[in-house]
C-alpha cells in the first residue's frame, strides 16, 4: 500500500488581472456538507443522522459528515476513529467519488447559466465572477440567491453563497452563511452573505487571523508572538516588520489580504497543462520489476485522464526520488501526441531503465504535459516501419513484408487510440478495475490506479482536494 | 605537475576536451573534471562522460611531470577570463594553482585516481579525408534519433558498400543515405554503429587534412591533428533501412533549394507547435506551401517549380523537411512521392550520393 499518494493538474497562466477591481462582485459557492448531502439525497433513511463520510478503514480520515455529526465535535479531516469515539451512533460509509463528481457537474451546469466565468476550485466549490451579468441577470445578491433556489429545486441540495468584492472575500462570507453546529444542536445558516464594496475592512478586521487563506499553525504561531490576533491586528502591522516575520511574499500576501485586497481573477475553464501521478513508498524500493509495473499503474492511471481531459500529451517525465531525498527527473518528447496507457509506460520505462534504483526508491511518478488537443487525425506523424525492417527475431511472427512503410493497415497510434477508447466505454460501464493491462493482474483483481479510489485512505490527501480539484468536470 | 603555456593554446585545448565532459547532473563528479596529464612538454587533456571521451594534445613549457583532475568548467571559466599572455599551472596535493599576471587561483582538484580509465583501441588505423567526411556526417547525423529509448537509433551506421563508405541514420520519422565512394576504409561486409553525439562532436572539432580511424570491439578512435576522439560502439543490428526504400516512384518534383528553404522557413513561421504539419500542394506548373494553425491563422506561398505526377497534397513536419533540404549541396533538389502517406524521398537533381527519405503527416 503506497504511505501517500497524489495527483497533480498543472493549469495555464492567468488571465490578467481585471485594471478596476473595486466593481468586480465575485460570488463564492460552497455546497454545505456535500458528500454527507449526496448520500441522504441517494438514501432519504439517513436524513437527520449523524453521517460520516470518508475512509472507513484504520487509518482512514473524515472527507465531509453531516451537521447533526459536526453537533458531537466530528469535523473533517479528522481520523475516523476519533469520529467514532465523539458520535459512535453515527452512521459511517466509504464515499462515491464517482456519484460525488456526476453532481458536481451538474451543479456546474446550473452555474454556468448564470456566468460563464465559472472556476470550479473542488467538487463542492467555485467562484463565479457576475460583474458583467448584474445588468442583464440582476444584482449579485439577487443572483446568488438564484442560484441557491436552483440548486436546492433542481438538485435538492443545499449550498450556502458569499458575494464580495474579491475571491476571498467571497469564500469567507460563504462561510459565514453556513449553519453551524454546536452543542446546542444544527442552526440554519444565512444562506447567502454580501460583502458590500466598502464594508471589507469592517467584516475582515474582527476574525482571528487563521481564517485568511495562508494562515496555517505555523504562521499563526509566529503572527502571535507580535501580538497579532486578528485580521485587523495584522492590518496595523508594518509591511516590513510582516515581510520580516513570515517571509517575503507571504507576507507581503497576507498584509494585502488583511486589507481586503486580492487581485486574483476568477480563472474560468482553466485548461489542464499537464497531468502527473506519483506515489511515495513506505519503504524505499529496489524491486526494478515491481517498479517497471508500478510505471505502467501510474502511465495508465495518467493516460486515463489525459484522454479524458480530450487531449494528447507530447512529453512524458518521469519523476524518481531516492531515500536520500535526492530527486531525478527525465522526460521524452514525441513528435506525435501520447494518449494510451502503453505508449505513455514504454517512454517511462525506456526513461527508467537508464536509472540507477541500487539506492532505493522512495518516490516514483509518471507525468504527461504538452498537452494539445487531438490532432483532428489531421496531422499524424506516419512512422518508417522499422520493426518490419528488422531482421528477423527467432519465433517472430512478423513474416509479412508489404509495400514500404505500410500505410495501408491502419496506423499503430490509430489502432492504440481505438483500443483505448474501448477500455474507457468498458470501464465507465463495468468500474475501473474490469480491464486493465495483463501485467497488473494481481490475486486480488486488477491493481488499477485511479482518481476517486479510496482517496481517504491511509496517509491520503486532505479531504478537500480528494481525488484531485478538477478531475470530475 | 606544473608548466607554463599560452591562454589561447591552453583555453583551445580545454574547450575541445571541455566538450565530452558530463553535463548531467547525477553523473559521477569526477567526470566533471577534465584529466590534465603532463609528460615533458606535451600536455593532454582529456573530458569523458564514458560514452565518448575527447583528448587534446598542446605544446606547452613543461616543468614537471604528473597529472591533475581539476573541474572543467570552472577551470575554463578561469582560463578564458584571464588576461591574455602566458599562464603558469602548478598541481600540488589535491590543489591546481593558476596563475596569470597578477591573478592567482587554486581549485579543488578531485583525486586523479578515481578518473576512469579509458579504452585504446589497439585496430589498424585507416585514413579518411577529413572535409569529405565531416560534410558527410553534418547530413547524416541530424536523421538519428536523440532519444535513449531507441539504442540503436541514436546511432549512425558506417557500413562497406561498394567499395566504399556508407552512412545512415534514422530516426524512424526520416532516413539519410550518405554514400563516399572511392572511402574503401572498411572490408567488405564490415559495419560499424556510431553513436551520432560523438559524430556530431567530431564535426565540431578543428578540422584538418585527414582522420586516422582506429577501430576496436568496443569503441572507436577518431584522431583529427592534435585531437583524439574515442566513442563506445552501439551493439545491435541496424534495421534492414534498404527494404523502406522504394523501388520507384510515379511523382517526381524538381524545385530549386533555395527558394524551398526559404519558403518552407517563412511558412514555418505559422506552425506554432511542433505537430503542425506543411502542406504541400504539387502542380505541373509549381507548389503551393500552406501551415494552417486553428487558433493563430494561415500561411501560404507559392514556389516555381517542375511537377510531372497527379496533381496531390503531402504533408511534412517542417523542421524534417527543413533539415532533408539544408542537407542537399546542389541548386535544385528532386522529391519523389508515391502518395501523400508513403515515404517520399529527397535528393540532390544531379549526383546520387545522398538519399533522403521523409515520411509524411496525415492530414484529413
Amino acid at each position: 500500500m503506497p504511505a501517500a499518494v497524489s495527483e497533480t493538474e498543472r493549469v495555464g497562466p492567468r488571465p490578467p488581472a481585471r485594471p478596476d477591481r473595486r466593481l468586480r462582485r465575485i460570488l463564492h459557492v460552497d455546497m454545505d456538507a456535500f458528500f454527507a448531502a449526496v448520500e441522504i439525497l441517494d438514501d432519504p433513511t439517513l436524513a437527520g443522522r449523524p453521517l460520516v463520510v470518508g475512509g472507513t478503514g484504520r487509518r482512514g480520515v473524515v472527507a465531509s459528515c453531516s451537521y447533526e455529526a459536526r453537533v458531537f465535535g466530528v469535523h473533517s479531516a479528522m481520523p475516523t476513529a476519533q469520529a467514532r469515539r465523539l458520535c459512535p451512533h453515527a452512521v459511517f460509509v466509504p464515499g462515491r467519488h464517482d456519484r460525488y463528481a456526476e453532481l458536481s457537474r451538474s451543479i456546474h451546469a446550473v452555474l454556468q447559466r448564470f456566468t460563464p466565468l465559472v472556476e470550479g476550485i473542488s467538487l463542492d466549490e467555485a467562484f463565479l465572477d457576475v460583474t458583467g451579468s448584474e445588468r442583464a441577470v440582476g444584482p449579485a445578491e439577487e443572483i446568488a440567491w438564484s442560484i441557491r433556489s436552483a440548486i436546492a429545486q433542481e438538485l435538492r441540495l443545499d449550498c450556502s453563497v458569499g458575494v464580495a468584492p474579491a475571491k476571498f472575500l467571497a469564500k469567507l462570507a460563504s462561510e459565514a452563511a453556513k449553519p453551524t453546529a454546536g452543542p446546542a444542536g444544527v442552526q440554519p445558516g444565512r444562506g447567502v452573505v454580501v460583502i458590500r464594496p466598502g464594508e471589507e475592512l469592517a467584516f475582515l478586521h474582527p476574525l482571528t487571523i487563521e481564517t485568511l487563506w495562508g494562515v496555517g499553525p505555523a504562521t499563526a504561531a509566529r503572527l502571535r508572538r507580535l501580538g497579532v490576533h486578528t485580521v485587523g491586528d495584522l492590518a496595523a502591522v508594518p509591511c516590513d516588520v510582516l515581510e520580516a516575520t513570515v517571509g517575503r511574499a507571504h507576507g507581503r500576501h497576507l498584509g494585502q489580504l488583511a486589507r481586503g485586497v486580492d487581485d486574483r481573477p476568477v480563472e474560468p475553464e482553466r485548461e489542464t497543462k499537464s497531468v502527473s501521478q506519483e506515489e511515495t513508498y513506505p519503504l524505499d524500493r529496489r524491486d526494478r520489476d515491481g517498479l517497471r509495473d508500478e510505471l505502467l499503474r501510474m502511465a495508465d492511471a495518467v493516460a486515463t485522464r489525459v484522454r479524458r481531459a480530450g487531449r494528447v500529451g507530447r512529453t512524458v517525465t518521469l519523476k524518481v526520488r531516492f531515500g536520500d531525498f535526492t530527486t531525478l527527473t527525465r522526460s521524452r518528447t514525441e513528435p506525435a501526441g501520447v494518449a494510451d496507457g502503453q505508449a505513455i509506460a514504454s517512454i517511462a520505462r525506456a526513461l527508467f531503465d537508464a536509472i540507477d534504483v541500487t539506492r532505493g526508491v522512495r518516490l516514483l511518478g509518471v507525468g504527461v504535459s504538452s498537452l494539445a488537443a487531438p490532432g483532428p487525425a489531421s496531422a499524424e506523424q506516419m512512422t518508417l516501419d522499422l520493426d518490419r525492417a528488422a531482421p528477423p527475431r527467432p519465433g517472430g511472427v512478423r513474416g509479412d513484408t508489404g509495400a514500404p512503410g505500410g500505410a495501408e493497415r491502419p496506423s499503430p497510434a490509430a489502432r492504440r487510440a481505438a483500443a483505448s477508447g474501448a477500455v474507457d466505454s468498458v470501464r465507465e460501464r463495468f468500474g475501473a478495475a474490469s480491464l486493465g493491462p495483463a501485467a497488473l493482474l494481481g490475486p486480488g483483481g486488477i491493481r488499477v490506479k485511479r482518481t476517486g479510489d479510496a482517496p481517504w485512505g491511509p496517509g491520503a490527501e486532505p479531504p478537500g482536494g480528494a481525488g484531485g480539484p478538477r478531475s470530475g468536470s | 605537475m606544473k608548466f607554463r603555456c599560452e591562454r589561447d593554446v591552453f583555453l583551445e585545448a580545454l574547450s575541445a576536451a571541455g566538450r565530452a565532459v558530463a553535463s548531467r547532473s547525477g553523473a559521477l563528479p569526477v567526470l566533471g573534471g577534465v584529466r590534465l596529464a603532463l609528460s615533458g612538454d606535451t600536455l593532454k587533456a582529456t573530458g569523458t562522460d564514458l560514452d565518448v571521451t575527447i583528448t587534446v594534445e598542446a605544446a606547452v613549457s613543461g616543468g614537471a611531470d604528473g597529472v591533475s583532475v581539476a573541474p572543467a568548467r570552472l577551470l575554463t571559466d578561469i582560463v578564458r577570463a584571464v588576461e591574455p599572455g602566458a599562464v603558469v599551472l602548478e598541481a600540488e596535493a589535491d590543489e591546481l594553482r593558476i596563475a596569470s599576471g597578477r591573478s592567482h587561483f587554486t581549485v579543488r582538484t578531485h583525486p586523479s585516481g578515481d578518473f576512469p580509465r579509458l579504452p585504446v583501441p589497439s585496430g589498424d588505423t585507416l585514413s579518411l579525408p577529413a572535409a569529405e567526411l565531416f560534410e558527410a556526417l553534418r547530413q547524416v547525423t541530424r536523421a538519428a534519433s536523440s532519444e535513449d529509448s531507441r539504442p540503436i537509433l541514436t546511432g549512425v551506421l558506417m557500413a562497406a558498400e561498394a567499395g566504399g563508405l556508407r552512412l545512415v541514420a534514422t530516426d524512424s520519422y526520416r532516413l539519410a543515405v550518405r554514400d563516399l565512394p572511392g572511402v574503401g576504409v572498411l572490408a567488405a561486409g564490415q559495419s560499424v554503429l556510431v553513436p551520432s553525439r560523438a559524430l556530431s562532436e567530431l564535426t565540431r572539432l578543428p578540422a584538418s587534412a585527414d582522420v586516422v580511424l582506429r577501430l576496436g570491439a568496443h569503441d572507436a578512435t577518431f584522431e583529427a591533428g592534435p585531437v583524439s576522439l574515442t566513442t563506445r560502439l552501439i551493439e545491435g543490428e541496424f534495421p534492414n533501412y534498404r527494404q523502406l526504400i522504394p523501388s520507384g516512384y510515379p511523382n517526381r518534383l524538381i524545385v530549386g533549394r533555395e527558394p524551398l528553404l526559404d519558403a518552407v522557413r517563412r511558412v514555418k513561421l505559422l506552425a506554432r507547435d511542433a505537430t503542425t504539419p506543411v502542406r504541400i500542394a504539387m502542380r505541373p506548373t509549381g507548389i503551393d506551401l500552406t501551415v494552417v494553425t486553428t487558433d493563430w491563422g494561415t500561411a501560404t506561398e507559392d514556389v516555381d517549380a517542375k511537377y510531372e505526377g497527379a496533381e496531390m497534397t503531402v504533408a511534412f513536419n517542417p523542421a524534417y523537411l527543413i533539415d532533408g533540404v539544408e542537407a542537399i549541396a546542389s541548386d535544385e533538389i528532386t522529391l519523389d512521392t508515391l502518395d501523400a502517406l508513403k515515404p517520399a524521398t529527397l535528393r540532390p537533381t544531379e549526383g546520387d550520393d545522398l538519399l533522403y527519405l521523409l515520411m509524411p503527416v496525415r492530414v484529413s
